[in-house]
């Protein structure tokens, strides 16, 4: 694993999932490069249309809802 | 994703029956409070407190004391199940039934999708970009983009509870009327060139689907909505009712129906008016809709307020402002304020 995106437009479930996703990577210790991208190119690239999402390794794993951490170390394969 | 869960099947399999158990028995227990909820608040207002029956007090307290429950239980069944059901409903799913749909029938589908959709303000922009470069017609992108915020379950529940089904109903069948006639008039109206010319140059990517999913993860979508909704809403709804409480009790009927009943013409145009600029969720405004309806305004004129209120706001606007100019912006306000106002008019004359 290289890569988690947080894609959205900066409203505030995004910067709520932003959060819970870097905790837990922080948490964990993981050496992950863990970004926010705001841009529509991105989330229109990977087909996304309802934010917040959270994209790994250029795979979409979650559109249009703040993931809870427990969810978010299950994706990582951390839990 | 190639690595799951490490929990071993066997004991997953039990905690997915036990879980399935207690909501069953969860659902039960509320449904018997719900059916007592009278007979509970007539208790304590007359025995456990002893308030003299017939007293302003009395009524503003039973009124309080059987509402606030009535209504959050209500609130917390319906958010529930709507999250279950939204699970089944993305975004993605809508746009390839609605791409290449023709006009009308394409209306009515989108303005149901966008009921169905899970929706937030936030997402309008992407929402629109995907669904056009996908070959949705402009007019059927519009429908579904009215309905989702017109169409609201939390404003659906409050109005049942506290207005009866024909209201509710009322304002989900015209909410629905307005998203599908809205979005066909600016189809009809072939407003493309207004569209930000470097939206259709997005390559627009295959649909990304959300992990698919289990029963269990619906019902953790439908806890997870009533703990973001209801923990959100929870407080307006009793700060709402604690307003209605005290109006039931105290205010006389008719207060208002000099300036907001049904025989005042200008009334309609000026709800409609105060609202599109004003912005506020559905649990926000339904207790100065029961506040002005409980003092003699009329139906239509309040439910006018209503949908401008959540229909049209103004950061909406300002994010799609993004990726549509002025004119289709302005037509999209004009075209929706229309429909309330017909709404308006229609239900001071019927009702």
């Amino acid at each position: 694993m290289n890569k988690i995106e947080v894609l959205g437009p900066g409203c505030s479930r995004c910067k709520e999932t932003f959060r819970v996703v870097r905790h837990v990577v922080e948490q964990a210790g993981l050496q992950v490069e863990v970004v926010k991208d705001e841009s529509i190119e991105r989330m229109m690239a990977l087909g996304l249309m309802a934010t917040p999402g959270v994209v790994i390794d250029g795979k979409v794993v979650v559109s249009g809802r703040i993931p809870k951490a427990d969810e978010v170390r299950r994706l990582l394969g951390i839990a | 994703m190639t690595t799951l869960s490490p929990v071993a099947p066997a004991p997953r399999q039990t905690i997915v029956w036990q879980r399935a158990v207690l909501t069953g028995v969860g659902l039960a227990l509320l449904v018997l409070l719900y059916t007592q909820l009278q007979r509970i608040a007539g208790f304590v207002t007359y025995d456990l407190v002893s308030l003299t029956r017939g007293s302003h007090l009395a009524s503003a307290v039973e009124f309080f004391i059987f509402e606030v429950p009535k209504v959050l239980l209500l609130l917390t069944g319906v958010v529930f199940v709507v999250g279950v059901m939204r699970s089944f409903f993305t975004p993605e799913r809508a746009r390839q039934l609605l791409a290449g749909k023709r006009e009308a029938s394409g209306n009515v589908l989108a303005a149901l999708f966008g009921i169905a959709t899970p929706f937030c303000s936030c997402s309008a922009v992407p929402l629109f970009i995907g669904f056009v470069t996908a070959g949705v017609p402009l007019g059927v992108t519009f429908s579904f983009l009215i309905s989702a915020p017109m169409v609201n379950e939390v404003a659906l529940v409050l109005l049942f509870g506290l207005f009866g089904w024909k209201v509710a109903g009322l304002y989900l069948a015209t909410g629905l009327g307005i998203a599908i006639i809205a979005g066909w008039i600016i189809g009809r109206l072939k407003l493309e060139r207004h569209v930000e010319p470097w939206v259709w140059q997005i390559q627009s990517g295959s649909a990304a689907a959300d992990v698919s999913k289990t029963w269990t993860d619906r019902l953790t979508d439908g806890r997870a909505a009533v703990r973001e909704i209801v923990g959100k809403v929870w407080l307006y709804v009793v700060l709402g009712i604690a307003v209605g409480a005290g109006i039931h009790g105290y205010v006389p009927t008719n207060f208002m129906a000099s300036f907001m009943g049904r025989d005042v013409w200008w009334a309609v145009p000026l709800a409609v008016l105060l609202g599109v600029p004003m912005y506020s969720n559905a649990a926000g405004i339904i207790p100065i809709v029961q506040a002005l309806l409980g003092k003699g305004a009329a139906l239509g004129t309040v439910l006018a307020f209503m949908m401008a209120v959540i229909a049209l706001s103004l950061p909406e606007m300002i994010i799609l402002r993004k990726v549509l100019r002025p004119v289709l912006i302005a037509t999209f306000i004009g075209v929706v304020a229309t429909g309330i106002l017909v709404v308006g008019y229609l239900f001071n004359a019927v009702m």
